[in-house]
């Protein structure tokens, strides 16, 4: 062996762009070489997690509207469940459910499924309340059962609060879940957490914080189409 | 079943900590609650005016719209950088969250008064800035709470994530599962939820006065 | 950011089990092809940070170039989850810190010296049918370290040094407040009565605070890739509370059988060799820092010390 005790020859590793050695804001290479490997994988993910936890939210929380609508004795402690379940810090919550649900994306789901019910409950509850009772009085009229009010009369008019519920829900859930990855390596977050260990690395941090705002906005705009598709009525206000 | 000993241990742990938690509560109190003062320094202003002058109605919807979609974490990394480790990128990340809620509440408070309560001020011959404190002000201000009670919860629940990110309070305890167990991060998030509900609690109950005053003349 | 004990290594403690059950349906595939050449294939598992990344492909690379068939399994998790995976044979090759086998699976003292450290790692992985081979020059382990300013106004050289200051402060990750190599070595071992500890939450690199003044000294771990610049100094851990970590290759010993395994252990133990501080914190400074792929950074290191073509 020619070399001596000096230690091993260190090649030079220059591969990075400029913008990453010094740790630039939008290093557009870094983004092009790791839209494929990172980004874009955390982004379906957190698509698949917030569509997961609102839908399952959703029906949970439709149900348990159904109840809190048709017998007001449930109302009260359902909507308060709801609003306690609320305070929980995300942070916590992510880290409490682990002994249950282990280190898994069940754990991310069941936490964010939580944080829309709060949301969703309430606005499915006002929808159905609010459908005015003279509207009541001639379904009745009509000679509409219960039923046939509810799905004819009460439910169409209360689609409208039910998709603004759905749009809140929806965007809250794709900024909670970014907190995920503090605990699961999962979603939008967790580009944002390997940048700060990586040396507060901006261009990282700020291209999933960026995409998390355009996965929210996007979903809005989505679910403000959807209504109107769905509520042809109310498309003069 | 872990679940079960976890709870004891919290149960444990709560009068063990005491002094620790109460700090840390203070400082978590602290912190939301200076943010909250800035939000509504912004906000108020702005909302209450584009209500009073009817315009605005896009903006409103879509600040709070967008103050839900701005990530937490992703707004704190953010300010990392710029604004360095500690109070300063906690709070500008607590303050962008605080001001949607608060803004688009003051702006609908004051937008939805009724028409007929202010021409009747104005043929009065009461200025617009007398007409949005005498007139608009009172009669959204339930409303106006209303936002700044979503506003605070929404402060001091998201406050926690400022524990991992140098900011101190509760969230460092919850952000530490390492050194104080499962059984700490629950009696530290126990305490953040007393902490917003307190705060929520103490909000609607000026509401409710609001309300209360508000009711001989409806 | 280089760590032994990762964000979610905490947690993965309370889940073992669980990330266990799950890993296992994730490597399964990997073990079935094992046992069909002449020369065994590897399985070559990594922890979930850069260094450990890089680490798998200096290895697995010049394994390759010898003729054995490698399967890369990177970013497993931390030492809690790894450990299970290697003992119940879904991956069979991974690299790990002596100290931190001591101290985290073995639960043992840290020994006084690399070399004892070794041995007693060595011990624990052999009662589980796993062998240690050779250990790197260099270490990735906790330091004491201050801004270089800060050094120079005190004459600080070693951690006892740090008696002449009335009070400072040390940043650390929070486990190291409640650990005897770490925050309570400081008090109990130097006598450092006065250190106030700065816990930074888990997310943002002990250096930062230092850079802002925020602390006096910080847990920066020695092959951190700030540390090549003239901002910090590292002051001498003399009472060695640290302990020590070097890197030496976990194997389970149905692999160094017969010549494929003597050819395995001389490979391996000629890339350990060159593994020194400083190569490590050049390479780290590549992948963290300057955003080369570890396996480049892997290739170019080899090649240059002819170790691969």
């Amino acid at each position: 062996m020619s070399r001596l005790a000096a230690g091993p020859i260190i090649p030079s590793f220059s591969q990075g762009s400029s913008c990453e050695r010094n740790n630039g804001w939008f290093c557009t290479d870094w983004l092009h070489q790791h839209w494929g490997d990172t980004l874009q994988p955390a982004l379906v993910q957190h698509v698949e997690l917030t569509v997961i936890a609102v839908g399952v939210g959703f029906g949970i929380s439709f149900l348990l509207a159904l109840a809190g609508f048709r017998f007001r004795l449930f109302d009260l402690p359902i909507g308060v469940f709801a609003d306690l379940l609320y305070t929980i810090p995300s942070l916590a919550l992510f880290q409490l459910l682990v002994p249950l649900t282990g280190l898994t994306v069940t754990t991310v789901e069941v936490a964010l499924i939580s944080y829309t019910l709060f949301i969703l409950y309430r606005n499915i509850v006002a929808g159905l309340r609010a459908v005015p009772d003279e509207v009541l009085e001639s379904a009745r009229g009509m000679g509409l059962t219960r039923l046939q009010t509810f799905i004819r009369v009460e439910l169409p008019l209360a689609v409208p609060a039910l998709m603004a519920g759905l749009r809140i829900a929806t965007v809250s859930t794709v900024s909670i879940a970014t907190v995920a990855a503090f605990v699961i390596p999962e979603g939008l977050g967790e580009p944002i957490f390997t940048g700060l260990q990586e040396d507060l690395f901006k261009t990282e941090i700020l291209a999933a914080g960026l995409l998390a705002v355009a996965l929210a906005l996007g979903a809005d705009l989505l679910l403000v189409l959807l209504a109107r598709a769905l509520t042809p009525w109310s498309r003069l206000t | 079943m872990i679940a079960g000993s976890t709870f004891l241990d919290t149960l444990r742990f709560i009068p063990h900590h005491a002094g620790l938690l109460l700090d840390k509560t203070g400082e978590t109190a602290e912190l939301s609650f200076a943010a909250l003062g800035v939000a509504l320094a912004i906000a108020l202003p702005i909302g209450l005016w584009l209500g009073h002058k009817h315009r605005g109605l896009f903006f409103a919807l879509g600040v709070s719209t967008l103050g839900r979609a701005l990530p937490t974490v992703a707004l704190i990394a953010f300010f990392l950088p710029l604004l360095g480790i500690g109070l300063w990128n906690n709070l500008a990340a607590l303050v962008v969250l605080g001001v949607p809620p608060i803004l688009t509440n003051a702006y609908f408070a004051v937008e939805g008064v009724e028409a007929d309560a202010v021409e009747a001020a104005r043929g009065m011959g009461l200025t617009e800035l007398q007409i949005l404190a005498r007139v608009e002000l009172p009669l959204g201000l339930p409303l106006l709470l209303a936002g700044l009670r979503i506003a605070a919860v929404f402060v001091i629940a998201t406050a926690t994530i400022a524990g991992i990110f140098g900011g101190g309070g509760l969230g460092e305890i919850i952000g530490d599962q390492g050194s104080y167990r499962l059984s700490g991060v629950l009696a530290a998030s126990l305490f953040v939820a007393a902490l917003a509900l307190l705060t929520a609690l103490a909000i609607a109950a000026v509401q409710r006065a609001a309300y209360r005053r508000m009711s001989p003349s409806t | 950011m280089v760590r032994k004990h990762t964000r979610r290594a905490a947690k993965a403690a309370f889940a073992v089990s669980l990330g266990v059950a799950l890993l296992i349906g994730v490597l399964a595939s990997g073990a079935a092809a094992a046992r069909r050449s002449a020369k065994p294939a590897i399985i070559l598992g990594s922890k979930n940070f850069p260094e450990e990344t890089l680490l798998g492909q200096i290895y697995g690379q010049v394994l390759r170039a010898k003729g054995f068939k490698v399967t890369y399994k990177a970013s497993i998790g931390s030492t809690e989850v790894i450990n299970p995976a290697i003992t119940s044979g879904k991956i069979n090759f991974y690299p790990e810190y002596t100290g931190t086998i001591v101290a985290d699976l073995a639960n043992e003292s840290l020994p006084r010296s690399a070399k004892a450290t070794w041995q007693k790692a060595n011990a624990y992985e052999e009662k589980h049918g796993l062998k240690l081979l050779k250990y790197t020059p260099f270490e990735d382990v906790d330091t004491f370290t201050v801004l270089r300013s800060t050094a120079t106004k005190y004459h600080l050289k070693t951690i006892g040094d740090m008696k002449k200051l009335k009070s400072f402060s040390y940043a650390g990750y929070p486990e190291c407040k409640t650990r005897i190599t770490c925050l309570l070595g400081l008090k109990n071992i130097y006598g450092l009565k006065q250190v106030k500890f700065v816990s930074i939450g888990n997310t943002i690199p002990v250096y930062t605070l230092l850079k802002e003044h925020k602390a006096t000294a910080g847990d920066i771990f020695s092959t951190d890739p700030n540390l090549l610049g003239k901002t910090y100094t590292t002051l001498k851990d003399t009472k060695h509370i640290f302990g020590f970590q070097n890197v030496a290759p976990v194997v389970r010993q149905s692999l160094l059988k017969g010549s494929a395994g003597m050819l395995l252990e001389s490979a391996c133990n000629a890339v350990s060799k060159d593994l020194t501080l400083n190569a490590m914190l050049q390479m780290d400074k590549a992948v963290i820092v300057d955003k080369a792929s570890p396996a480049y950074v892997a290739k170019r290191f080899l090649q240059a010390n002819g170790l691969l073509k």
